[in-house]
């Protein structure tokens, strides 16, 4: 992490637009995150957090707007950003005819990562799917390709990870495992950039956090300071976002 | 039945439209219609050089064809593959979960299809030559008779694609034994009867004179393989729990020659392991190459037969530069995304791939060229097949990108693809008949290739990838 970073912030978006024919999904957004911070972009759905994810990995074109991410231009260095960063789409999409083995391989020889299947393999264990290393992606479950998108997002390490709805296809224990995963690697120094419509999730693990709807900004804010008015998530996203169906 | 039907086709729609923009797609029919009207009005100029029996076998095999590669494409390829896939999120895919036998959606899907690629190809067609009857004094019962005769074409073809690949799918050899006998057949009833396969193809037979004999028996060439087919189909969940050693390893140390090894892996083992390199080698290539042939020996009696195999030659070329589709077919940009790649390196990377399966085509002219005797030419045909692939597959990237199925749907797209080809083709095919050896000329193709390829890195990183 080198100094500019640290004073830019992890990720910097300058009014990021997105637009899809006459939808705007994305409407002039700015955010900056902190290093070491466990940020939650909440909204529900439609609101254009995927769309928002995609603009800061590269995988789509902003229309308007700039963004910086471990202070790489997204816009000029897609794969450069790709490169240092862990990413779970939100659909769960290992390559059909690879088996999970196989993929993390893949991954391994794409990301150059050394040693990627003794890697693998504590991965396998912890998110418990060393049964199901050898079959075909197209024949595992929802939750297992998940588990293995998770794996191939923080098998490299990376000093952020954008995750779209990191705990959809999980049963309470994967969730449980999971968050604590999540709040172990932000403690560490690195910094995690979650979306999701499932606010006691935010609630529950995130530091800061901000609200989407139709595309636009509603509040920016920490959990903290929501803890201190006495205020739960769920109260003060609806208000906002009733607010900003009316107003 | 009729509303999974109907939201099947809605679902068709908006697939496509959403993916070309539904203007483009729409125009497609219209263009067919274009086309077929203006052709209409080469027709005496046609009948003056070939006799008018002859253009209508041209015709119906052209719609037998389409049936079958509609067929490949659609039944092998895309679709009910991405039906076995588990990740396709496709209705037919999804009505897993509603109370629906798998074999119910299968044939609605079939169903749908063949009304989908109908009313796309064979009715515009049909409807821009009945336009033009007037004009070129063919009374209107001709292209209503065609109308039956095409559309039957077409359905001959799709339902002999449906069936054999539903043999093959439920065991390979029964599909050896079923495919050799019927070529043996085949063979066998020309070389002792001499009954010319015109003769078999009752479409064609119903077009030279109608009666309703001929026309219920055209009729049970496509309802009994197509019935046949449902009854063996099989929905292919039962080995969910086969497994597979780590290939990506040893094949990537052994690919290691490849500008991208891992991504070069991958497609090998994509094509493999979905069937489709047999499957499509099969379906999409020698299947369609074996008509054309037909269709090519017709015209031998007009030309000399030195001509007909760089005709032929030209034709693989453009055959051959779609197993470009082979390797995206599985491999849609969403597996990509969350990965250091971009698309330039992924289209050189299939690029590569592709030069690969052109073993196929290269040994397959080679080989014709020996067994029809045109050993003389079997440099020039050689060079014509490979150039015209190339040439083919660096105009299919410069338009489609990594999604070359666009070409099937949007008409913008497909009207420049069929200039681009159709002109270097025409100008080739004209060179090869002044003499055989300036076709070696050909190779001034992978200039442009090249220059379109270079074209379509920039323009294809500049795009959003579609995500399906
Ligand atoms: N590729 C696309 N083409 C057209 N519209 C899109 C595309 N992707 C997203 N949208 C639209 O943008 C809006 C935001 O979508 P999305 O970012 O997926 O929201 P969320 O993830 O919050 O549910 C939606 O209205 C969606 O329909
Ligand atoms: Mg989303």
């Amino acid at each position: 992490m080198s100094l500019m970073e640290m004073k830019q912030g992890v990720i910097e978006a300058q009014g990021l637009v997105k637009q899809f024919g006459d939808v705007i999904a994305v409407n002039n957004i700015s955010l900056s995150i902190r290093q070491g911070e466990l940020f939650g972009l909440l909204g529900p759905n439609g609101s254009g957090k995927t769309t928002m994810i995609k603009l800061l990995t590269g995988q789509l074109r902003p229309t308007a707007g700039s963004a910086t991410v471990l202070g790489l231009d997204v816009k000029k260095d897609p794969v450069g950003v790709r490169e240092r960063v862990g990413i779970i789409p939100e659909q769960e999409t290992p390559p059909s005819f690879l088996t999970a083995t196989e993929y993390l391989d893949f991954v391994g020889e794409v990301r150059h990562i050394p040693d990627v299947l003794k890697k693998a393999d504590w991965w396998f264990d912890y998110l418990d799917f060393n049964d199901k290393r050898d079959v075909l992606c197209k024949d595992l479950s929802r939750g297992t390709r998940q588990k293995l998108m998770f794996t191939q997002a923080f098998i490299h390490k990376p000093t952020l990870a954008l995750i779209d709805e990191p705990l959809i296809n999980f049963d309470p224990i994967m969730q449980r495992k999971v968050k604590d995963y999540l709040t172990e690697y932000v403690r560490c120094g690195n910094t995690i950039f979650i979306s999701t419509h499932i606010l006691e999730i935010a609630e529950e693990i995130c530091s800061g956090f901000a609200i989407l709807h139709k595309g636009t900004l509603l509040h920016t804010g920490t959990v903290a300071e929501l803890k201190e008015r006495d205020q739960h998530l769920d109260d003060f996203f609806l208000s906002l976002v009733e607010k900003g169906t009316h107003g | 039945m009729v509303k999974l039907f109907v939201n099947m086709m809605k679902e068709e729609w908006r697939v496509h439209s959403t993916m070309f923009g539904s203007l483009s797609f729409a125009l497609f029919p219209v263009m067919i219609l274009g086309i077929a009207f203006m052709g209409s009005f080469l027709l005496p100029l046609f009948r003056a050089v070939v006799p008018p029996g002859y253009l209508a076998i041209i015709i119906h095999t052209i719609f037998l064809l389409l049936g079958i590669m509609v067929g490949g494409f659609g039944l092998l390829g895309m679709e009910v593959m991405n039906r076995r896939f588990g990740q396709a999120s496709l209705l037919s895919y999804s009505a897993r979960s509603l109370p629906i036998s798998e074999r119910e959606i299968f044939c609605t899907f079939v169903v749908k299809d063949t009304v989908y690629y109908l009313i796309l190809w064979v009715v515009p067609f049909v409807a821009g030559f009945a336009i033009a009857s007037p004009f070129i004094s063919v009374p209107l019962s001709l292209p209503l008779l065609l109308l039956l005769t095409l559309t039957l074409a077409f359905l001959t073809g799709l339902a002999l694609i449906f069936f054999l690949s539903t043999v093959y799918s439920r065991s390979k050899q029964a599909f050896a034994v079923l495919f050799v006998i019927m070529l043996m057949g085949w063979a066998g009833l020309y070389l002792y009867t001499g009954i010319s396969t015109a003769a078999l193809f009752l479409p064609l037979q119903l077009f030279y004179a109608f009666s309703y004999a001929t026309f219920l028996a055209a009729c049970a060439v496509v309802i009994i393989p197509s019935a046949i087919a449902v009854v063996l189909f099989t929905s292919e969940y039962t080995d969910t729990t086969k497994r597979f050693k780590n290939a990506i390893a040893p094949l990537t140390k052994k690919l290691s020659f490849f500008p991208y090894p891992p991504l070069a892996a991958k497609d090998l083992i994509d094509l493999f392991r979905s069937g489709s390199f047999i499957g499509q080698t099969l379906f999409s290539f020698f299947i369609p190459l074996g008509l054309l042939w037909f269709l090519l020996s017709v015209l031998a009696r007009f030309i000399p037969p030195g001509d007909v195999l760089l005709l032929f030659a030209i034709l693989t070329g453009v055959i051959a530069s779609t197993m470009y589709t082979w390797l995206t077919m599985f491999d849609t940009f969403s597996s990509y995304t969350c990965l250091p790649v971009s698309v330039p390196v992924l289209l050189k990377s299939k690029m590569c791939s592709f030069a690969v399966l052109q073993v196929i085509p290269a040994t397959f002219i080679v080989l014709v060229s020996i067994a029809s005797g045109g050993v003389a030419y079997l440099v020039p045909a050689f060079v014509l097949c490979l150039s015209v692939s190339f040439y083919a597959l660096s105009v299919t990237v410069w338009l489609t990108g990594l999604s070359p199925s666009v070409l099937v749907y949007d008409a913008k797209v497909l009207l420049l693809y069929l200039v681009s080809v159709g002109i270097a083709l025409l100008a080739l095919i004209a060179l090869a008949f002044v003499n055989p050896y300036y076709a070696i000329g050909s190779v001034l193709l992978f200039l442009p290739a090249w220059l379109l390829v270079k074209a379509s890195f920039t323009k294809w990183d500049m795009q959003d990838q579609p995500v399906f």
